[in-house]
């Protein structure tokens, strides 16, 4: 993905909790991109790819900033895609738009619809495309996307996500 | 399995909810951080069977007997033993060296919810042979969750996790020295809280009480907005003795908080600060 200092990219995985792994300290910069694990109340600022730290669900507030809870886990998930995006939806962000690729359960199905109703562009992988379909079919199981995509496009679509808002 | 999409509240919902608390209970949730409220919010809407927040608010204003469950279901009880284990080894750390020469040391632990880290610290403490120094106040707005803390005691299937995270931070020390299987439950010593007294008290209305060496507040600044958490921790670092500890959680910053700039970190990366002196 090129380098956008006035986009900011929000990174949702469901991965194994208690293990500390900082990824975003393993990944650090790629190609401009500053790459980080987001505390409580930091504020999003373009440039970054922030990836939502284990153990937390990662949620957005209408001022500009993240906020974080130790809430319980939804769709067995925390952090879960569902509550990150209906935060988005919640904060009327003007500019927002999100892509679901490959999962193990429906986490995120419902955000998206969300996202969808609220008109914000929606991305869903192939579910023939993807590693571990569930995912996507869920979220393809509740509406149609505005698009559908391999991953290897995962980057035009951002593009095109991004040329609806310029 | 698709989950129910949560109700939808509206500003003004919200104000009038706040007013509601305000005047009535005494309780102000203005500066919490809306994102997660709202979605609290909607999950005991849903949990209920209400339609929407209007039903709520009429609840609140005419059955106050429903209070105090209501803010055991808004406020998020989420704990464990050890939470972090690499955080409590560095705090075990600094113990010995900071407090082993005190005659007495006041512990304030803030947002304790159902006391698996009252009880990570008072295990703390009697290792290192500093327990009956100690004086230790809990203290938070859920009254249930402080009568399960006073029971010490957890569904069972907790036990592996806060096994696992004991021998993270105290590898020599065994589970069964300070827990144990009971009618089904896991049960902690009951003498791991000989010198803890819980109390009910909302951090962010009602004012402190003493000065203390060590204050924990973890996991419920996340809660507040910036210039709510600014104000909540400038008031927990008026009640820190000069010298003493502060501990929050390990996704917390304190980087919208002034009063911080009293502070020194001990450990950055665990959250812990030190009052200067
Ligand atoms: C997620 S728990 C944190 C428990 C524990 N400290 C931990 O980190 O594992 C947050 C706690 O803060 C409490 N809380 C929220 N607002 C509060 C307030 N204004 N005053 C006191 N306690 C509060 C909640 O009731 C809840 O028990």
């Amino acid at each position: 993905m090129p380098y956008k200092e006035n986009v900011a990219i929000v990174l949702c995985l469901h991965r194994l909790r208690n293990i500390r792994m900082n990824m975003a300290e393993a990944i650090g910069k790629v190609q401009r991109w500053h790459i980080l694990e987001p505390d409580d109340k930091t504020l999003i600022t373009g440039g970054k790819v922030y990836i939502a730290p284990a153990d937390y669900h990662l949620l957005v507030e209408r001022e500009g900033y993240f906020s974080l809870s130790v809430d319980e886990p939804v769709n067995f998930s925390r952090p879960s895609i569902d509550v990150l995006l209906e935060s988005i939806v919640q904060a009327r962000w003007a500019r927002a738009g999100a892509a679901l690729l490959s999962g193990a359960n429906c986490d995120g199905a419902l955000g998206m619809l969300k996202m969808h109703q609220a008109g914000y562009f929606t991305a869903v992988q192939l579910p023939t495309d993807a590693e571990i379909p569930t995912m996507p079919e869920a979220a393809l199981a509740l509406f149609k996307p505005t698009c559908q995509f391999s991953a290897n496009e995962l980057v035009q679509v951002c593009l095109r996500a991004l040329s609806l808002y310029t | 399995m698709l989950f129910e999409a949560l109700p939808e509240i509206s500003e003004k919902e919200l104000e009038h909810f706040f007013q509601i608390m305000l005047t009535k209970y005494g309780e102000d949730f203005r500066g919490y951080a809306p994102a997660s409220l709202k979605r609290r919010l909607g999950t005991v809407l849903k949990r209920y069977g209400l339609p929407n927040m209007q039903t709520l608010n009429q609840r609140l204003l005419t059955q106050p007997e429903y209070y105090e469950r209501f803010i055991s279901e808004i406020t998020v009880s989420t704990t464990e033993l050890f939470r972090d284990p690499s955080a409590w080894v560095a705090l075990k750390n600094q113990l010995v060296p900071l407090f082993a020469s005190f005659p007495q040391v006041h512990i304030w632990h803030v947002g304790c919810s159902t006391g698996e880290e009252v009880l990570s610290v008072a295990i703390l403490l009697q290792e290192m042979g500093l327990y009956d120094r100690t004086q230790i106040y809990a203290t938070d707005i859920d009254r249930s969750a402080l009568e399960q803390a006073q029971k010490a005691t957890y569904p069972l299937r907790h036990r592996e996790l806060y096994e696992k995270n004991l021998k993270a931070v105290l590898p020599n020390v065994p589970f069964s020295k300070y827990a144990w299987e009971e009618q089904g439950n896991l049960v902690f010593s009951p003498s791991l809280l000989r010198g803890v007294r819980f109390l009910r008290h909302n951090v962010v209305t009602e004012s402190t009480f003493g000065k203390f060496e060590i204050i924990l507040c973890r996991n419920l600044l996340i809660y507040l907005t910036p210039s709510l958490q600014d104000q909540v921790v400038t008031k927990l670092i008026r009640a820190l003795q000069a010298g003493g500890i502060f501990m929050i959680g390990t996704k917390e910053s304190l980087f919208w908080c002034q009063a911080a700039q009293q502070l020194i970190p001990l450990n950055e990366v665990e959250r812990i600060y030190q009052k200067k002196p």
